[in-house]
Parts: C-alpha cells; structure tokens; sequence
C-alpha cells in the first residue's frame, strides 16, 4: 500500500535535487551569487527528498480516507503546499556575510516547485490511476 | 629687531617640530571592520562599507581625531525585502542621504579604555554623542571597538511606536594598520 508512494516519494525527492542542483550551478553563473552556505547540494536534496517522503505519506492517507477522490485532494493540497512554501524563502534571514540575499528568493523559488513536477512526472510510472 | 629675527624664527622652528611629535599616529582602516546595529527586535544588521581617517595615540589620546563615513546603501539585514526597507524613505531614506558621518571633537582616556565625543551626522540629522571604546593594539596594528545606543526618533528614523523599539544600538569592531 505504502511501498510504491515511498518510492514515488523518494524518486522524486532524488530527480528533484538534482534539478535544483543543476538550477543553483546555472543561477550562479548567471548572477554569481554564491548561497552554497545556506543552500549547499546536501542540502538541496535532503530538503528535496524529504519533500517527496512527506508527499508520499500524504497520498497514502488521502487515498485511503477519500478512496476515488483522494487523488484529486493530494495533487491539490501538494500544489498548495509547494505554493504556500514560498513564504519560507521570501522571509528568512540570511547569514549577513551573504552580499546579496535579495537574490536569494530567485534560487530558492523554483526549486519549491521541483518536488511536486517530479511527483506528477513520474507518477504513472510508480501508480496507475484508479 | 634684526637681531631678534634669527633666535625667534628659530625657537618657532624648534616649537613648531616639537609639536609634530605629538601629533596622533594615522591608522588605516583594514578589512574584517564590522559595523552592526540591532534592535529589541529581529531587525538588526551590517552596513558593509566604512571609511574615513582615524588619527590616534594611546599616549596622547587628546591628540586623535576620528572622521569617518558610512555608506547607508551597503546595509544588509540578510533579508533582501528587509534591505530595501531599510533603505526607503520610511526608514535610512539612503536616496536622500547617502552617508552617515562621525567626526570626533575629543577623545579622552578613563579607567578602562578611552571616550569619545563628536558629531554623528544620521539620516539629515546631527547630534553630539558620547561612546566609550578600547584600542587592542598588536604587532601590526590594532583593533578599535565600541558600541553606543542611539534613539531613532532623535534622528526621525521610522515613525514612532510599531514593533521597533526607540533604542539602536551600534557595536563597531575596526581592525587598523599603521599607515
């Protein structure tokens, strides 16, 4: 029941760290502004993969409890969540030997985002809908 | 008075060198300054660039003097909305003025290090203030270090109430090598 979420949620935790890591290298090349210290590639996947696990969990429960249209809810509420999650950036404060933290958002934003893309990508080849 | 012209350009001589001996030594100001301010709550941060003259001596302090500048515009709070705030006209309005200027009018020694006095020029607003500071001098150089508390409204900084408290407080490290 939970195995193939977990490994939807892992999968896709992992292809959306690399993403990120892949975005972070062409962000610094382009604005060469570095965050390596507060969004290092360890970090990026972790957060990433922690994601797709917290993805995984929320569809198991969200299937179980609305059966047909749990499916509907999840992608919902991961969409709303990746949304919401953008607060998070906008508002840190970061180490103050960062030059630029206004560019900081601009990193970080997108990569909001990959979780839920690589969740919804590879989901058909993990589970079929119902 | 012909006679009296060679003895007395002289004595003016002699006086005249003696003095630069009591002249304070010229520090230049080296990197790894930190200039930080912090309030009662989470605003708080670093203005990135800092120049100016620092004339001082441990032995004749009386002597020093101290002139420099801060550039509004570098602040960094680690926020980047938080920055721009700062820099708006609600707040340092770094537009209008650019720079915040320090210029001693005295510098004294007391029990545990040294007092300074002068003229801080803050958001088009200038104000005598009185900090005291410690000089750790090493093979080098040296370190001055300081901090003081100002209140914003005496500088109309922000409006008055909101979450910011009235007191700033200012800690300033500057490392310095002989020059």
């Amino acid at each position: 029941m939970f195995k193939k979420p977990l490994a939807l949620g892992i999968v896709s935790g992992l292809l959306a760290g690399i993403a990120g890591i892949v975005y972070s290298r062409v962000y610094y090349t382009i604005n060469e502004s570095d965050f390596s210290k507060v969004a290092s590639a360890v970090r990026i996947v972790s957060a990433s993969v922690f994601g797709g696990v917290l993805a995984a969990i929320g569809y198991t429960l969200l299937d179980k409890w609305l059966k047909t249209r749990g499916e509907i809810a999840f992608n919902l509420c991961f969409t709303l969540i990746s949304f919401a999650s953008l607060l998070a950036p906008i508002a840190v404060s970061l180490p103050r030997t960062i030059e630029t933290p206004e560019l900081f958002p601009g990193l970080v934003i997108p990569m909001h985002f990959f979780p839920a893309l690589a969740w919804f990508t590879l989901k058909p080849i993990f589970i079929r809908s119902k | 008075m012909n006679k009296l012209f060679y003895p007395v350009a002289a004595v003016l001589i002699l006086a005249g060198s003696a003095f630069t001996f009591l002249t304070a030594q010229s520090w230049q100001i080296a990197d790894g300054y930190s200039i930080t301010f912090s309030t009662n709550s989470d605003a708080a941060g670093i203005f990135k660039t800092f120049t100016g003259s620092l004339l001082f001596d441990e032995q004749n302090p009386g002597a020093g003097k101290f002139d420099v500048k801060v550039d509004v515009a570098s602040v960094n709070t680690g926020n980047g909305l938080q920055n721009k705030h700062v820099k708006s006209d609600e707040w340092l309005d770094a537009a209008r003025f650019p720079t915040i200027h320090f210029v001693s009018r005295s510098i004294s020694k007391t029990g545990s290090g040294y007092q300074v006095a002068g003229d801080l020029d803050l958001h088009g607003v200038k104000k005598t203030i009185a900090f005291p500071f410690t000089f750790q001098k090493t093979a080098q150089g040296g370190t001055f270090a300081g901090s003081f508390t100002i209140n914003r409204s005496d500088y109309n900084i922000g409006k008055p109430g909101g979450d910011i408290g009235e007191p700033i407080k200012l800690d300033i490290s500057v490392p310095v090598t002989k020059s």
